[in-house]
């Protein structure tokens, strides 16, 4: 009976709970779901259709203890020898080799890259030949359906970068183009060189009537675990080897931004559950006064907020599935997931965030309740008419405390200028804002009052008892605030940090690659052979480098590195004649030694001479000795590699870009077309991150937004509910003369008073990480990116409080 | 006669329950009256009429002459800041200023200077001066009830109504706050209405109302203790079905 007395009583700010944790339940099960995508979902389609099971090498790395697989996106092989010796498996119908390299009709419209492949892997793509016959040739070719050439017709075509002529034998039933088993394995460079003597996948028909399952277990028995092996709906990863590589991405991402998210989560569902406490202390003091023991009220209070948590648990994990199917999409739109793999839908995430959000309410209500239910009853009955007069010191001082951590980790960016300084200020400002919710009380009353003893005194009654409220209310405003704070914390300080880094990379970049225009050939999957003769002769061009990108995954090569465990990036892959359009500005020895195993390094991560331990794109471990170290290690990475170091370690041997400089005529350029159809000529030098960039900006905007979203939500309820527990509160000081009109002016002024304060104070908590944050990037003390976020969130924290006490106080008004 | 607040055919009602049934009346000027009557009969609510706090469900209220009725909120508000200090049977102090914001507080909201040399003699004769600067949650029952009435009478105004004003003091304080009031009216002409239980109080007073059922009963002018007393236990003895027919 007393219960649901209570808790209907309390039912206000108990929606503010539910809510809180509706919200919270959202983001981390729709966190969830994209880690758990990252682990289990599968591809869809399948290229080897034919094939029962695949072989193929792990794309992935051991991170180091306990730590997490390093996916690897460049093609690790398997050796041929594989084939003969799996054709001796029982049950093995036949097992034939599988390559793939870019391939593409010169001049074709086709403009994503096409695959070459042996004519093996026709057959076990389930390829019909609808027209002619298999190539046997060097110069023989069939084409897919789609490429409506007929057979018998002189094709040219550039497979792996080597341009030719091929005469069509025939028409195939599948995608791609399909050459003489060995014409393949020769252009896929597995005839000499590093990778003499391998094919990426073997591929096995099981005999009939033995299943694909029991196949692929006799397989491992036979050759071990050294090896992925795949059936069914597992097999489009072997097939695409950058899969591996997304999956960690889909794994990293949550907890790159959970960091984040949990925190606020926290802040909002701990703070949902003390206020829907706080609004039953005159109940829970008369229950003490009735009799009931500290432990009664305290399990009581538990109850209320696990009931509200429980039921927001269902609605709230379904937002999160909802949640995570947009992310999902997102994250195809900026390519940082392959179109072709689904996220996974399971009850795992849910389940798991349940408990935690249980937790933390658990320990919220507890947190709030132990002061009021400890006290003696009579003390907690008269306490219970307002608030404590002097809040708990010890919240006051940890406060304090969190705020003063909060700006040594702002000044970070002073000290390391990386990717990791990025996280810095977002975290420090939040911080600092549950400091502030923390100390608030102590300083609102400090500030009120000396805004009390300031004002005239002929200042009209409703100021004096707007200033008099927030003041004697110091709890109250100070959650507010401090919730408020937020909104204008997250927006300005998140948002601008992310665009100041992304301004000195660019800055940076711009600095370094001394290029003004940039040759790509996307149609042919790199850069073909003789384009780069080609480019440094054409008329105007005055220097041209090749150059690409890769993988490269180390232990600790920056701050913020984890020590122990391996890191992968991205970096940028040089030949000794960089030098001339490459200016990373080397301290110590030279670009021009960037051949053999070799790297250059950012000048605070290693010394020249120094050998480092290094694993490939493809998994390889080498050993490289550094010959130059730079210092401008913001546009590039860390970390550049030579070409000769990665050669025979990369999914196509081609580079992806030339970097051209020329004396300001392109037009020579442009030209190149003619003799390269499919090749694009942009003016400017991109950053090899570029897209990386501005993909993880756009997560982070998203993920933004949606935090945003939830804060501004939880903090409009809170004021609802605030506001809405006011009505006795109200009716006194119309009983004490008070005119309507008063009252509203009073309650305006309020909110006059809470919407500045907490505007100032969000903005005081973004202002100093920012600060430090641009001295360090970009040398000036102001961020880059849109400032405009900074009054704008300010003026959404204005109208939500005026919405919220303009709403809710005229109808308390009116029956006051 | 002249009369500060006037009644005329009051009736209130809360859904079926009738807590004030056709009351007329007048409170005379310069004059000290109680206001008895059982637990529940409409004492705080026939004070809460006159006082223009509430409004009543049928019939007229006039203070000062002026006719309740016809005002809208905010005058009947500036009428009663004007005209009227009222002592609540709950204190209704606010608890987030201090105890000396609270007594001033009516003031400032009509926005009328207060008069520090009045406030502070009222506040030494309840004997609260030690105490201004807390808050009131800080206070005993009775300092709460002593400053309460240290505010109702702050403003000077022209009738003071007070709901049980010693109901929570001890015998000592109570005689003190019944001295003030009974030296205001007799020294100051200052009007006093005061509900009580006590006859003891009650007997301080000019004239006595006594109410039953919503209904006013008696008036004895000139009580004694003893009398009251005795009216009341009648009363409460009374069977509830014969109290139409005793009127
Ligand atoms: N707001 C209200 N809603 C409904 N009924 C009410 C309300 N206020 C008072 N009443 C009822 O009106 C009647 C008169 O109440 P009132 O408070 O005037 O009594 P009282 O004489 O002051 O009693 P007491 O001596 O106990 O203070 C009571 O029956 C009471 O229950
Ligand atoms: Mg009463």
């Amino acid at each position: 009976m007393i219960r649901t007395a209570l808790a209907m009583s309390g039912l206000g700010g108990l929606v503010v709970a539910f809510f809180a944790v509706l919200g919270g339940m959202a983001l981390i099960t729709g966190s969830g779901v994209i880690v758990e995508s990252g682990l289990r979902s599968s591809l869809e389609g399948s290229r080897l259709a034919a094939a029962d099971v695949l072989v193929s090498a792990p794309q992935s790395v051991r991170g180091g203890e306990g730590g997490l697989p390093v996916g690897l996106p460049e093609r690790a092989v398997v050796p041929a020898s594989l084939i003969a010796e799996l054709s001796q498996v029982a049950g093995v119908a036949s097992a034939a080799g599988d390559v793939t390299f870019p391939a593409a009709l010169v001049g074709a419209e086709a403009a994503a890259t096409g695959d070459g492949h042996g004519w093996a892997s026709a057959v076990l793509a389930g390829g019909a030949v609808l027209d002619g016959r298999a190539p046997r040739a060097a110069e023989e070719i069939v084409v897919s359906k789609t490429h409506a050439v007929r057979p018998g017709a002189d094709v040219e075509v550039i497979a792996a970068g080597k341009r030719g002529t091929y005469r069509v034998t025939g028409v195939v039933d599948a995608p791609g183009l399909y050459f003489a088993d060995r014409v393949a394995l020769d252009l896929a460079d597995r005839t000499a060189g590093q990778r003499a003597g391998t094919v990426d996948i073997v591929a096995l028909r099981a005999a009939p009537g033995t299943d694909a399952g029991a196949l692929a277990q006799a397989v491992r028995k036979r050759i071990g675990d050294g090896y992925e092996i795949s059936t069914g709906s597992a097999k489009g990863d072997a097939e695409s080897p950058g899969t591996a590589a997304a999956r960690t991405l889909l794994i990293a991402l949550p907890s790159s931004v959970g960091g984040l998210s949990l925190l606020i989560v926290g802040f909002v569902v701990g703070g949902g559950i003390s206020l829907s406490i706080t609004r039953q202390r005159r109940d829970l003091a008369l229950l003490r006064a009735a009799g009931a023991t500290p432990r009664q009220v305290r399990k009581l209070v538990a109850a209320q907020g696990m009931a509200a948590a429980l039921a927001a648990l269902i609605p709230g994990a379904a937002a999160g599935y909802l949640m995570a199917a947009h992310f999902g999409d997102l994250l195809v739109h900026v390519g940082m997931l392959p179109a072709n793999m689904p996220l996974t839908y399971s009850p795992i995430p849910a389940v798991a965030a349940a408990p935690l959000l249980l937790g933390v309410v658990r320990v919220s209500a507890f947190a709030t309740s132990i002061s009021a239910s400890r006290m003696p009853a009579v003390a907690a009955v008269r306490d219970s008419a307002g608030e404590p007069r002097t809040p708990s010191a010890v919240r006051y001082k940890s406060g304090l405390l969190i705020i003063l951590a909060s700006l040594l980790i702002s000044s970070l960016p002073l000290f390391i200028r990386g990717e990791i300084a990025a996280v810095g200020p977002g975290v420090a400002a939040l911080l600092s804002v549950i400091g502030l919710a923390l100390a608030g009380p102590r300083l609102v009353q400090s500030a009120t009052g000396l805004l009390a003893r300031h004002l005239p005194a002929r200042v009209p009654a409703s100021v004096w008892l707007a200033v008099a409220n927030t003041r004697g209310y110091a709890l109250r405003t100070a959650g507010a605030v401090a919730a408020l704070g937020m909104v204008v914390t997250l927006a300005t300080s998140v948002a601008l940090t992310h665009f100041t880094i992304l301004q000195a990379t660019a800055d940076e970049t711009a600095e370094t690659l001394k290029a003004d225009a940039a040759v790509t050939a996307p149609a042919y999957g790199g850069i073909p052979h003789g384009l780069l003769d080609d480019v440094r002769r054409t008329p105007g061009v005055t220097a041209a480098v090749a150059t690409s990108t890769t993988v490269v995954a180390s232990r600790s090569l920056a701050v913020g590195d984890d020590g122990d465990n391996l890191v992968s990036r991205t970096a940028m892959v040089l030949g000794p004649d960089a030098g001339e359009l490459v200016d990373l500005g080397v301290g110590a020895g030279s670009l021009a030694d960037l051949k053999g195993a070799t790297i250059a390094l950012d000048e605070r991560a290693g010394e020249v001479g120094e050998r480092y331990d290094l694993v490939l794109g493809d998994g390889a471990a080498v050993k490289a000795r550094v010959v130059a170290t730079y210092s401008r290690a913001l546009g590039l990475g860390p970390v550049v590699l030579s070409r000769d170091l990665v050669a025979g370690h990369t999914t196509t041997g081609l580079d992806s870009t030339i970097l051209v400089r020329t004396d300001g005529d392109r037009s020579g350029l442009e030209r190149l077309t003619a003799r390269w159809p499919g090749v694009d000529v942009a003016a400017g030098s991109p950053s090899p991150q570029a897209g990386e960039t501005s993909a993880q900006l756009w997560i982070n905007i998203a993920v933004l937004a949606v935090l945003l979203g939830y804060v501004l939500v939880s903090v409009a309820n809170r004021l609802v509910a605030t506001i809405a527990s006011r009505g006795a509160e109200l009716t006194a000081v119309k009983r004490l003369g008070s005119t309507p009109r008063q009252l509203t002016a009073m309650i305006r002024w309020e909110a006059l008073i809470i919407a500045l304060t907490a505007s100032l104070a969000g903005l005081a908590m973004s202002v100093v990480p920012l600060l430090l944050l641009s001295v360090g990037f970009l040398g000036r003390p102001w961020p880059a990116g849109p400032l405009w976020v900074a009054p704008a969130a300010m003026a959404t924290v204005c109208a939500v409080v005026w919405l919220a006490y303009e709403l809710t106080a005229r109808r308390l008004i009116r029956h006051a | 006669m002249n009369h500060v607040v006037t009644l005329t055919g009051v009736t209130k009602k809360y859904g079926e329950l009738t807590a004030l049934d056709d009351v007329s009346l007048g409170f005379p000027r310069g004059r000290f009256t109680a206001v008895m009557g059982p637990s529940g009969s409409g004492k705080s609510t026939l004070i809460q009429c006159a006082a223009a706090l509430d409004t009543p469900t049928s019939g007229s209220v006039a203070i000062g002459g002026v006719d309740v009725g016809t005002l809208n909120e905010t005058k009947r508000t500036e009428l009663r800041r004007a005209h009227i200090g009222f002592v609540f049977q709950s204190y209704n102090l606010l608890p987030a200023i201090t105890v000396e914001e609270n007594l001033t507080l009516t003031l400032r909201l009509a926005g009328r200077k207060p008069d520090l040399a009045w406030i502070r003699m009222l506040v030494e004769r309840v004997g609260l001066h030690d105490r201004l600067r807390h808050r009131p949650g800080e206070l005993s029952g009775g300092q709460q009830q002593r400053a309460a009435i240290v505010r109702a009478l702050a403003g000077r105004p022209d009738v003071l109504f007070a709901d049980e004003p010693t109901g929570a003091l001890d015998l000592r304080s109570a005689s003190q706050v019944l001295d003030l009031l009974r030296s205001m009216v007799d020294d100051l002409g200052q009007t006093v209405v005061m509900v009580t239980h006590d006859p003891a109080a009650a007997a301080r007073a000019h004239d006595a109302l006594i109410m039953a059922d919503g209904r006013l009963v008696d008036v004895l002018p000139a009580p004694s203790a003893e009398d009251l007393a005795a009216r009341l236990t009648r009363l409460a003895g009374r069977p509830v079905a014969a109290a139409g027919g005793a009127l």
